[in-house]
């Protein structure tokens, strides 16, 4: 998946004061690139991701997906997207308390109406894959921080998507579980041949990702 | 309901007849409710002088009645003195239970049949001997009947009735069959005419004279029932916007890995259509249980009497109707909390996490 920003823009109300959380961000990303976005607390990362992730709708500017232009794409096509092209992994990991580690990664499966079977396969499998196979009957709370970090990701890669956007998915960790997830996401672009968007100010991803940019106040420089 | 039950009876007892009681009586069906007593005699053979009388029968019912000095708070137990020649006009082919049953068979014996569900409660049987206001009478029978009104009912000869309740020569209401074709009005409109401290009462006026405190019962019932019915779908909503909010990460995540619109939507409206489902066969079960305990309680009828008639005490009907109604408000109180989850915006509660 071929993602371009045209000068993105996103800007929100606070009471009286309009805060600028992404300003004129314009950027592209091919297919099978490890892409890293650096930047302190509030400058904007999340932000970008959300649009990026079609999670959100920028003030101006827009998003070109293969060339598509997201904004004139209605909420259940953007939907679709997100769903089946498209994973996410969150800092605080977003896994379902009520679901074990197989039924999490099992959801995005069931959502795109992938039969039974087919869904407790491919969930073994991924959880194989991260190293968490042993933990499938395992609820969230009942695993560590970085097991419950690979079974987000094991989710995000339930649908084969094309891009897996990841915003401070080291931020909860200790740094050496950090380093595992690091490669982790690594190793799944080099597979899978995946593009990899990755919000963090953590420099054991940085040092994995073949672009860098950085983010101060909502502008996006590249650091290539 | 069971009065409700018992004063329809009422009217199936003395169906097509006109019932006299005194002028100061309330009359609830067939039921006088305090009011004079009616000399016997006198007040017989005035009515049989008037025109379109086919037959008229005395009736003395004495409510409520205390039976081995239970004090009862609401009456159940009744007592009914008939002429033993007119008891077939009056019950019909009421059959009787037990060895060597039989109906009275003079008017001055102590002979007595009493209603099953006294029978079982103080563990009577045919030819035992019972003291009923310091008399010895002697069972004769037990009705086999299904009807509320007779299950709980001594019935004695009319004479007998009158000694034991202290009532000699006196009488409260009177049964009378108009001739065939003569119009139970124009009967009323002679006999109160000819007897001046009497009321009749056509069954037609009767059912009018009931029909607004049903319907009063009725309203109270509805009322009540959309008070609480209101107060549960408050209840369900306020709970359900709760949870909803305790689980907006939750949604958010399903939302941003792409769940359908209207996922999260129905996630929403069939958990509370589940509570609906749990709560209302707890609530149908807890309640109708209640009901029995309190029916005991207020009747003084052991527990174990109430349960072979639960579905009469709370009928099948409105027990389904009832859960029907618990889904319906909690699926109504699931909506506007589901509505809220569906319009959550995803990014901001996605970023409010990092």
């Amino acid at each position: 998946m071929k993602i371009k920003t045209v000068d993105l823009t996103k800007k929100y109300r606070i009471g009286p004061s309009e805060i600028t959380a992404v300003d004129n961000v314009s950027f592209e990303v091919d297919e099978a690139k490890f892409m890293v976005i650096i930047g302190p607390s509030g400058s904007g990362k999340s932000t970008l991701l959300n649009l990026v992730g079609l999670n959100d709708s920028p003030t101006h500017g827009k998003v070109f997906i293969d060339d598509i232009d997201t904004s004139m794409l209605s909420n259940g096509s953007r939907r679709k997207i997100r769903l089946s092209r498209m994973g996410f992994v969150f800092q605080t990991f977003n896994l379902f308390p009520t679901l074990n580690s197989l039924e999490n990664v099992e959801m995005p499966m069931s959502l795109a109406g992938v039969s039974r079977k087919q869904q407790n396969e491919k969930a073994l499998t991924l959880l194989d894959a991260v190293g968490l196979h042993a933990r499938a009957s395992h609820r969230p709370k009942e695993l560590s921080m970085g097991e419950m970090q690979r079974v987000a990701i094991a989710r995000a890669l339930a649908n084969d998507p094309e891009v897996i956007i990841a915003d401070e998915p080291t931020g909860e960790l200790d740094s050496r579980t950090a380093k595992e997830i690091a490669s982790l996401l690594f190793e799944i672009k080099r597979n899978e041949k995946t593009t990899v968007i990755v919000a963090t100010h953590d420099e054991k991803v940085v040092d994995v990702a073949e672009e860098v940019y950085t983010i101060q106040d909502g502008k996006l420089k590249s650091e290539n | 309901m069971r009065y409700t039950t018992v004063i329809k009876e009422m009217n199936v007892l003395f169906n097509g007849q006109i019932m006299v009681a005194s002028r100061d009586a309330i009359v609830i069906q067939a039921i006088p409710i305090s009011g004079s007593m009616l000399p016997q005699n006198f007040t017989m053979e005035r009515i049989r002088e008037v025109e379109g009388v086919e037959k008229s029968t005395p009736i003395l019912f004495v409510t409520p009645m205390s039976l081995s000095g239970i004090v009862q708070t609401v009456p159940v137990n009744f007592s009914m003195g008939i002429p033993v020649k007119d008891w077939k006009t009056i019950l019909g082919p009421t059959p009787l239970k037990g060895d060597g049953a039989h109906y009275p068979t003079n008017e001055t014996s102590n002979e007595i049949v009493v209603g099953a569900s006294l029978a079982d409660q103080y563990a009577w049987t045919v030819g035992k001997e019972v003291v009923l206001s310091g008399k010895q009478l002697k069972i004769t029978g037990i009705l086999d009947t299904k009807m509320a009104l007779l299950n709980r009912c001594v019935l004695m000869p009319l004479k007998l009735a009158q000694t034991v309740h202290n009532y000699p020569g006196s009488v409260n209401i009177i049964a009378v069959k108009p001739a065939e074709g003569y119009p139970q009005k124009n009967l009323t409109g002679a006999i109160t005419k000819k007897i001046s401290y009497v009321q009749a009462l056509t069954e037609e006026e009767r059912n009018d004279m009931i029909q607004p405190v049903l319907a009063q019962v009725e309203t109270w019932n509805v009322g009540m029932q959309t008070v609480i019915l209101a107060m549960s779908l408050i209840l369900v909503m306020t709970v359900t916007v709760m949870t909803v909010s305790e689980r907006r990460r939750d949604f958010a995540t399903l939302d941003a890995i792409g769940a359908p619109l209207n996922y999260v939507f129905r996630i929403v409206v069939l958990e509370t259509s589940l509570i609906g489902v749990l709560g209302g066969a707890l609530g149908i079960g807890l309640g109708s249980l209640a009901s029995l305990v309190l029916a005991s309680l207020y009747t003084n009828i052991p527990l174990a009497q109430f349960f072979p008639s639960v579905f009469e005490i709370v009928p099948p009907f409105y027990m389904l109707e009832t859960f029907v109604a618990v889904i319906l408000v909690c699926c109504a109180g699931g909506l506007v909390p589901a509505l809220n989850a569906t319009r959550m915006r995803i990014a901001e509660i996605l970023r409010a996490e990092y």
